[in-house]
């Protein structure tokens, strides 16, 4: 699967065949093209209706992201990670399917990291695009990640959007999922070249924050991540949390209703079966006093 | 008698084929179709057969792979959740005030409450348009009541005229989730649940809507006491207000359609008493 792997590994100690398996695909279309109701329906996978943006600044870059992840209209996770670490000096915010955009930038994050050691330099953001880029397009989709890419480099800051069919764009700043319209369109009034560390952050805030209370998709918290040109990162988890639900539990006078005594679940049986179906058990040693001299 | 002749668009499509697209369908529960009540477990089709876009299950990011004859449809779902439960002499009936169509918020203030006389209270999730169609129609038909007897509906009555105003539109149904919530002739809390034909039935008490899934069974256990061994005891007007906030706060947390503000409404043989809770907004 890396593209730095070896070609000569010896057959004894081979890994099991790399990239994803596909020998169930035939099963699973012969299921579901014979009709048969109930007994197989496709697997659905979590999703991340998001917001996430990127944007440039005088001395580096600020990513940032939502952390609701849903699973059709549920909310699955309320407080989930969406920027992912891809190396030192670069990070990547993640929308769609949960799964694929976490296994495709820890993919591609090992293999910087082989790049790295082999050719001992800093990466590149654009080198992670490409890596990136390429494992999409190869997949033609189905592996659903839309990704911003953001970090520091030799040639400076740089922030990249990236499709799940594998389109790239290079951008000063841009939005990514559900939330993107909503995001982009605070991006668009206020965004301005050069600006400091605290507006870019400032204005990544508001942006999030505009996705989290206009799309559905998105919600809870706002974390943020600036990566600088000194190649200090500042990863910041819930760098806003507007949403908190205990001024409202604290509101409700709470019924007792929702407690529960002892005994409030019917016991129907009792069997007591020692813990001894492998290994020791007390009961199997001799205790002997430890010598203490 | 004379049939009418049909008026000139009638056309020969049975209507048996409803137009609702497939993703008004799966919006709650993963329930793939208008929950219909049944005595038997796949005893009969739906009335409305629900078209499947081919591709809909594909994973397709705006690129049609195989041509498909777009249809419009004259439903949507707007979401959010309504619940009514009874006591001995009030009800108690709730609902989130937030509107939305997909993944997009169109109000954060449209209620779900709406009184049909004084002390009848009916709560409706689901298409919005149909469910003002809906109450625009019963509050006709409880004036002409009113009109023809001297006198206002009894919940029962009522009741029924909505079950069978639901059936009216058999064919093509309302799309709206009701549920209905009042004090009886005797002074006892009446609440009513509903299919979207008509299908009805006096409950202790009822959710229906996107955050039903979350509701019921917590309310199963609190007010119906189910699966509990430990005392029951009569819960008063008061403190089932506060457990109605409890389940939408909890219902909020995780359904994208539940949120923003909080409808309640104490129905007793005095009147309606009304008040509001926030809910949060993300």
């Amino acid at each position: 699967m890396s593209e730095f792997t070896a070609s000569e590994t010896p057959e004894s100690i081979a890994p099991p065949p790399a990239g994803f398996s596909f020998e169930n695909v035939k099963r699973n279309a012969a299921i579901s093209a014979s009709g048969t109701t109930g007994a197989y329906t496709q697997a659905k996978a979590m999703k991340t209706g998001t917001t996430i943006v990127g944007t440039i600044f005088k001395g580096g870059v600020v990513l940032g992201a939502d952390t609701r992840a849903t699973g059709d209209t549920t909310v699955c996770d309320k407080n989930c990670e969406k920027i992912h670490y891809m190396a030192p000096n670069i990070y990547c915010c993640g929308a769609g399917t949960a799964a694929d955009t976490e296994k495709t930038t820890e993919l591609i994050a090992s293999q910087l990291e082989l790049l790295r050691m082999s050719t001992k330099t800093q990466s590149r953001i654009v080198t992670a695009c490409t890596l990136l880029k390429r494992m999409l397009f190869r997949y033609q989709g189905h592996v659903s990640a839309a990704l911003v890419l953001g970090g520091c480099d030799i040639n400076g800051p740089h922030v990249y959007q990236i499709y799940p069919h594998g389109s790239t764009g290079k951008l000063p700043y841009t939005t990514m999922g559900s939330g993107s319209l909503a995001a982009m369109s605070v991006f668009e009034s206020e965004w301005k070249e050069d600006m400091t560390e605290d507006e870019a952050k400032g204005l990544v805030e508001r942006a999030i924050t505009a996705g989290i209370f206009n799309d559905l998709g998105s919600g809870s918290n706002c974390d943020t991540c600036v990566i600088r040109m000194d190649g200090s990162i500042q990863m910041n988890r819930g760098a806003l949390k507007e949403n908190p639900v205990e001024p409202l539990r604290d509101a409700i006078k709470r019924s007792d209703r929702f407690n529960f005594p002892r005994g409030t679940t019917a016991v129907l049986s009792t069997e007591f079966v020692a813990h001894k179906t492998k290994g020791l058990s007390l009961d199997d040693v001799d205790v002997v006093t430890m010598d203490t001299n | 008698m004379t049939s009418l002749p049909l008026p000139p668009h009638s056309s020969p499509r049975p209507l048996l084929t409803s137009p609702l697209p497939r993703s008004a369908l799966t919006h709650a529960n993963g329930i793939q179709r208008l929950p219909i009540h049944h005595s038997e477990p796949h005893s009969m089709a739906v009335p409305a057969s629900f078209d499947q876009q081919p591709g809909a299950d594909s994973i397709d990011h705006g690129v049609t792979e195989a041509p498909y004859e777009r249809r419009f449809s004259p439903y949507d779902f707007n979401g959010g959740t309504t619940l009514a439960i009874s006591g001995p002499d009030f009800a108690v009936v709730a609902g989130d005030t937030r509107m939305s169509t997909g993944y997009e918020i169109l109000s954060r203030d449209v209620s779900k409450l709406h009184p049909l006389t004084d002390h009848c209270v009916l709560a409706s999730a689901g298409c919005k348009t149909d469910v003002d169609q809906l109450r625009s129609v019963l509050d006709i038909r409880s004036d002409m009541y009113r009109h023809n007897h001297q006198k206002d509906m009894k919940v029962t009555s009522v009741a029924q005229m909505l079950g069978n105003t639901l059936y009216g539109r058999r064919f093509f149904p309302y799309y709206s989730f009701n549920v209905l919530a009042g004090v009886d002739a005797e002074g006892k809390g009446a609440v009513y649940s509903y299919d979207a034909i008509g299908s009805f039935e006096r409950t202790h008490f009822s959710a229906s809507g996107s955050g039903q899934s979350f509701v019921v069974p917590l309310l199963d256990n609190v007010i119906v006491h189910k699966n509990r061994q430990d005392e029951k005891r009569e819960l008063g007007a008061e403190e089932v207000v506060e457990i109605v906030k409890d389940a939408f706060v909890t219902a909020g947390e995780r359904d994208i359609y539940t949120g923003d503000k909080l409808e309640i409404m104490v129905i007793t043989k005095d009147g309606i008493q009304k008040s509001t809770f926030p809910l949060k907004a993300d």
